[in-house]
């Protein structure tokens, strides 16, 4: 099979696959010889109202709500695009980090599609999906920082290359989305947690607890966002019954908590990608659902302009979970002639972007989580 | 027409090539796995279709077990299968694991096919028995099961036919099916199928284990209880 790459001057159409949390997806991106992307179509099914009643994704709900669509999906993706399966150049489907189940309904999905189209499959960690996105929509380019905060992962990137990530920093426990779905929860605000907590702390007073801001002056990278959760239930079991002003005061001042901890954090690391990088025009990069919350973008924004970074924000439907991402990652790879995966190639749950980091949660048999 | 059929239901991952035309097997591969079914089921795909000697391109209809069994296992098949109908624009098909191992046996009396479905439970189907409720497929316990096939005096096969005899119907007949449905006979019940089809489901006859959560939320003020 040859390779796909585009460097003879040909466009590159690429359809991505993803299933690796509650979202099922499919889309077309094509990658011109000049490096620039454009989303040919791109369709996402949600699965929150199968989840909403649990508080949470529930693993086997999930992977039977991806098998049950995503054939659909991937038809509705060409269609919109007007594209026949034989007319892509490959196919690129979420191989992991996630969930076993719908990972492997996406991965058999783009093998069969690959198998008999007689296309080159690209197995693509879901984490490079979202890294490269910006590239995708803002052709930015080597090296960049990536703030990477979604229900899953709550990580600090440096983007060196197309597959050279280096892991600076990463949650030792919850993850950012984490947080605000369990507060959510808790104060019996719903599901999804983040919107659902921002919507309340327009109403709040930041100021009235002092939740810890965890690790604050710790001098690496990483995250914790369960000593804050612990604070919350505390101050909250404190004034039971709750009032709504309770309420909002208590979101308001988690939300604080986290937007102070996210900019300290980044204060660190833009120092770091000053001393250690050499960037004509420094870029710093949100992805993942928890960047749609604006107090958190508010203060990117302003903390890059201070900084004298360029910030970068996709618009939400892409810093959520999505199948352009993937898409794309595949073309990036295509594009390099990176070999595509073998017919036999394994989902995995845990999948480090960055190889070389060293695992601070989830080191168990399977290996490092993210 | 030339039907590929799958199974990745239980711990044997099968393919074949199968002629509906000249109702011959053309091709077969069969690996007891237990595990690995979505790493492995592409190169049995392929050497099935090496030995009819014919390309994917030939295939006019894609078959595959929908379970009951694990339910990983029945995704794997379910997404490949629909995955390959999809690119190859044929009719994909779904074979129920119960329905092919009844089919293997005498159509004129009663009999009830039977699974291991763990957890202290069987999954099974009383065939040639008229319609009643117990002809639905399943999860019983294996003496409730037992009851069933004692009240129609049905034969038991299938891998775990055993489970039910041992729960108190040691005195009907059995009939050892250790290796479970043939992938040939699959191909055989899809290959004769007529339209229209509906794509093929997973028949998982069991629930996510999932409970909605309450309680968590603390108390508001003014709140209804």
């Amino acid at each position: 099979m040859p390779h796909p790459r585009n460097q003879d001057g040909r466009t590159l159409r690429v359809l991505g696959i993803e299933t690796s949390c509650d979202e099922t997806a499919a889309a077309l991106v094509e990658r011109a010889p000049d490096g620039s992307g454009a989303i040919v179509s791109n369709v996402v099914m949600s699965q929150i109202e199968e989840h909403a009643a649990f508080g949470g994704v529930v693993p086997e709900l999930a992977a039977r709500a991806h098998v049950a669509v995503l054939d659909t999906l991937v038809a509705e993706a060409l269609s919109q695009g007007n594209v026949a399966l034989g007319d892509v150049d490959a196919i690129a489907a979420t191989a992991g980090p996630g969930l076993i189940g719908g990972l492997i309904v996406g991965l058999m999905t783009g093998k069969a599609l690959a198998r008999a189209a007689d296309k080159p499959l690209y197995a693509i960690n879901h984490l490079e999906g979202h890294a490269l996105t910006a590239r995708l929509t803002d052709g930015v380019a080597f090296p960049y920082l990536m703030l990477l905060v979604s229900g899953g992962h709550t990580q600090l990137v440096l983007a060196k290359g197309v597959g050279k990530y280096r892991r600076w920093g990463t949650t030792i426990d919850d993850a950012l989305g984490e947080a605000f779905d369990k507060t959510a929860k808790l104060l019996g605000l719903g599901y999804p947690g983040g919107p659902a907590v921002e919507a309340a702390a327009r109403t709040g007073d930041p100021r009235r607890f002092a939740f810890p801001r965890p690790l604050r002056g710790n001098p690496g990278l990483d995250f914790s966002f369960s000593g804050l959760k612990t604070a919350v239930r505390q101050a909250a079991e404190a004034l039971v019954p709750l009032a709504d002003q309770d309420v909002a005061d208590i979101v308001a001042s988690f939300q604080a908590a986290i937007v102070d901890t996210l900019k300290e954090r980044l204060s660190r690391a833009a120092a770091r990608f000053r001393d250690e990088c050499e960037a004509a025009d420094p870029t710093l990069v949100v992805a993942g659902g928890v960047a749609a919350n604006g107090a958190i973008r508010a203060m990117l924004t302003d903390f890059c302009a201070g900084e004298g970074f360029r910030f970068v924000a996709p618009q939400p439907a892409l810093c959520t979970d999505n199948a352009a991402m993937i898409a794309w990652a595949g073309a990036e790879r295509a594009a390099l002639g990176l070999p595509p995966a073998e017919m036999t190639v394994a989902a995995r749950s845990r999948w480090p972007l960055d190889e070389t980091a060293d695992a601070l949660i989830g080191s168990g048999r399977r290996g490092a989580k993210a | 027409m030339l039907t590929l059929a799958l199974d990745t239901a239980s711990g044997a991952c099968q393919a074949c090539v199968f002629d509906g035309t000249g109702g011959t097997l053309e091709g077969l591969r069969r690996e007891e796995i237990g595990r690995g079914h979505a790493e492995r089921l592409m190169p049995v795909i392929d050497a099935a279709l090496a030995e009819a000697g014919v390309s994917l391109d030939s295939i006019g209809r894609v078959a595959v077990t929908i379970g009951p069994g694990s339910f990983t296992g029945i995704r794997v098949g379910v997404a490949t299968a629909r995955g390959l109908a999809l690119a190859l624009g044929c009719e994909g098909v779904g074979v129920s694991c119960l329905e092919a191992i009844a089919a293997d046996h005498a159509k004129n009396a009663p009999l009830m096919a039977v699974l291991d479905a763990r957890r202290g439970e069987v999954y099974c189907q009383l065939f040639g028995a008229g319609d009643t409720w117990a002809s639905r497929p399943a999860a019983r316990a294996p003496g409730n099961a037992a009851r069933l096939a004692l009240e129609a005096n049905a034969t038991l096969t299938g891998p775990a036919a055993g489970l039910v005899a041992e729960a108190g119907a040691e005195a009907l007949a059995l009939i050892p099916m250790p290796e479970g449905p043939s992938i040939a006979t699959i191909a055989r019940l899809a290959a004769a199928m007529t339209p229209p089809f509906e794509r093929p489901a997973p028949l998982y006859l069991r629930g996510a284990d999932a409970k909605p959560q309450t309680g968590f939320a603390l108390a508001r003020a003014g709140a209804a209880t």
